[in-house]
């Protein structure tokens, strides 16, 4: 904000450095980073391994048969992301898990791990909210110093800022999140799952050319979504529509599929836009970050940069690598957490699916 | 709309000054008729809300939205000043340009006098001479000018929005940079007006007019802490206002407030 007295961060240098190990796995991603702090202020990422549970075209993935995949390769992707680091768990100072929010079954497996991890090699645990580990990584990565935080996945839809030691949810959505939504309409028309549901939406959004009506959902900061899904889904009905594009005899006033996932995209990313713009002009800030999954999503990123620039402002963006679920973010803020003197008993290192972005104490930040 | 009169508000724009740029508006006080020699240098000033072209949005998606709000303000603007609601008078519209011309209020904004500080995107009252810092000193009451109490502006906050429901318009962004106090120099007196009407839509239903109140409940909270129990005073006042319709918003805002809580990640 302006005017603002530049206040002096509570987080000192480290001494001496610092490594934490980060386990991932909310959702259908199984992550493990390794990242280290040092003495200079400069933070390292040693590896950051990720393995993805795809489901076949058509289909979600499952609370249980997603537990399982996590299990099955929890091992593989541990000793993986410790081989590239070049370390050995016993260097680690603390081990980093999810907390929540997620799904119940894969992240209590995940957490199961972090637990013998840590009394195997006799390390403090840092459970950490899937959240702030967004936020932070993006923070890191970018360098952006207060932006407004964008945080669009599969299962969180939240326009976020930092205010006295606490993420403050400015605007969320009232229903589904906007990766679901999206994921949920790629099934309908059934679009692979793999890479991501949401990425073959924006490769189909491109050949689109028509963008049909769809309902325009924004209360105030916050959004709604389920019903433009159904909207969407209702247009795969209509008797102009062509599952396999136009044929011959068709004129012009036909849709297709490539069209509707235009017309969604359009449609929910100006949503989004349009509140994270918002909230800009509320807090007065002028740096817009993007997280999560959906954070990916190119066309997202180019609507926000014509907002932020249309207000004089930049926005930040990372790549997939730090975008969708992984280890290292886990690993970042637990280890800033860390730093701050906070550990998780073994007794209440439990898991939650819901845990707010709010309810953390961002003690690490002025 | 002719392309003449397209110009023509056009015209009024450059003729007028730029407050300020919200998120979704740019803010402008200038005349209905600038250049015409029969109205005088102290005819009143008017507010003109320029919602502009939004780049990022897809172009047909951005006129159709444009359109709708600007009437749809204009609408509730009308409804409320029928029903005797304290609102700024409307003086033009041009739905195809995206401007609304509104009556421009002396005062200032409840979030300034309550030192929530000013916000970026209201500083519509911040045009007088004596605008004070941003920063300014904690000792000096704002009210004090306005001959009111905090609690005072609480129960004609109250009574405003339950005016509104009862009209069945749903504000849609109460917040308390939504709200103005005229000041008492004024031609209509000291009188606590409702703005931005840009969400605002109309409902009948017990469920829209909670969730009305619970916006303007989180508002308070995170804008200004420390004043947070004054919020029971407007909804002492809103209920005096509603009489017997109040039970059922009551009972409703409780849901509404456990929602907020449990609506955590869903999704």
């Amino acid at each position: 904000m302006p005017g603002r007295v530049k206040k002096r961060s509570p987080l000192k240098a480290p001494e001496r450095p610092y490594i934490a190990i980060g386990l991932e796995g909310s959702a259908n991603k199984l992550g493990v980073g390794i990242i280290k702090h040092s003495p200079d202020g400069s933070v390292d990422v040693l590896s950051n391994v990720r393995h993805t549970y795809i489901t076949p075209p058509g289909e979600g993935f499952l609370p249980r048969d997603t537990a399982q995949h996590h299990r099955e390769w929890a091992l593989t992707i541990i000793n993986d992301a410790v081989s590239k680091a070049g370390v050995s768990l016993h260097d680690v100072d603390c081990i980093c898990f999810t907390k929540g929010p997620g799904m119940g079954a894969p992240l209590v497996s995940v957490a199961l791990v972090a637990r013998t991890l840590s009394l195997l090699y006799n390390k403090p645990l840092v459970g950490v909210n899937h959240c702030v580990g967004h936020i932070e990584m993006g923070r890191e990565i970018t360098g952006a110093q207060n932006p407004v935080v964008l945080y669009v996945s599969g299962g969180n839809t939240q326009v976020i800022a930092y205010s006295q030691q606490c993420y403050r949810i400015f605007g969320e959505t009232l229903d589904i999140a906007v990766g679901n939504c999206l994921d949920r309409f790629a099934r309908v028309i059934n679009l692979s799952n793999d890479p991501s549901p949401g990425y073959n939406i924006e490769q189909e959004a491109k050949k689109g050319k028509r963008l049909l009506p769809l309902p325009y959902t924004t209360k105030g900061m916050d959004i709604s979504l389920s019903g433009i899904l159904t909207s969407t889904e209702a247009y795969t009905t209509d008797k102009r529509f062509r599952p396999n594009g136009p044929s011959a005899e068709d004129g012009e006033d036909i849709i297709t599929p490539q069209d509707l996932c235009f017309s969604l995209q359009e449609h929910v990313f100006a949503m989004l836009v349009e509140i994270t713009e918002r909230a800009m002009a509320h807090i007065g800030s002028k740096e817009v970050l993007i997280v999560g999954g959906v954070g990916c999503n190119e066309r997202l990123q180019e609507m926000m940069g014509v907002m932020a620039s249309e207000r004089g402002g930049k926005v930040f963006a990372t790549d997939e690598r730090y975008c969708i679920d992984n280890g290292i973010m886990i690993a970042q803020a637990g280890l800033l957490s860390y730093r701050m003197g906070y550990e998780t008993p073994l007794a209440k290192s439990t898991c939650t699916q819901r845990f707010r972005t709010d309810q953390v104490h961002v003690a690490w930040r002025a | 709309m002719s392309s003449q009169s397209r110009s023509a508000t056009m015209a009024l724009l450059e003729h007028a000054e730029t407050i300020s740029q919200g998120a979704e508006a740019k803010i402008y006080r200038g005349r209905l008729h600038p250049s015409s020699s029969s109205e005088g240098p102290d005819a009143p000033p008017v507010l003109f809300k320029y919602r502009f072209h939004k780049q990022y949005r897809h172009p047909t998606l951005d006129v159709s939205l444009t359109k709708s709000r600007v009437a749809g303000e204009a609408r509730a603007l009308i409804k409320c000043l029928r029903s005797g609601v304290n609102v700024p008078g409307i003086r033009m519209v041009d739905a195809a340009e995206g401007v609304i011309g509104i009556e421009w209020i002396e005062g200032k904004s409840i979030r300034f006098l309550l030192g929530g500080g000013a916000e970026d995107e209201e500083v519509v009252v911040d045009d007088s001479d004596d605008t004070v810092e941003e920063e300014a000193s904690p000792a000096e009451d704002p009210l004090q000018e306005y001959g009111l109490t905090k609690d005072a502006v609480m129960l004609m906050i109250g009574k405003e929005i339950a005016k509104m429901h009862k009209a069945d318009i749903i504000h849609g962004d109460l917040t308390t940079s939504n709200m103005m106090l005229r000041h008492p120099s004024s031609l209509k007196g000291l009188q606590l007006v409702l703005i931005d009407f840009g969400l605002s839509y109309t409902s009948t239903l017990v469920e829209d007019k909670a969730v009305d109140l619970y916006v303007l409940e989180r508002a308070f909270a995170s804008t200004h802490p420390q004043s947070e129990p004054l919020f029971a005073a407007v909804l002492t006042a809103y209920e005096r206002e509603m009489g017997k319709d109040w039970a059922a918003i009551s009972r409703r805002l409780d849901d509404v407030r456990l929602r907020g809580r449990k609506r955590s990640m869903v999704g």
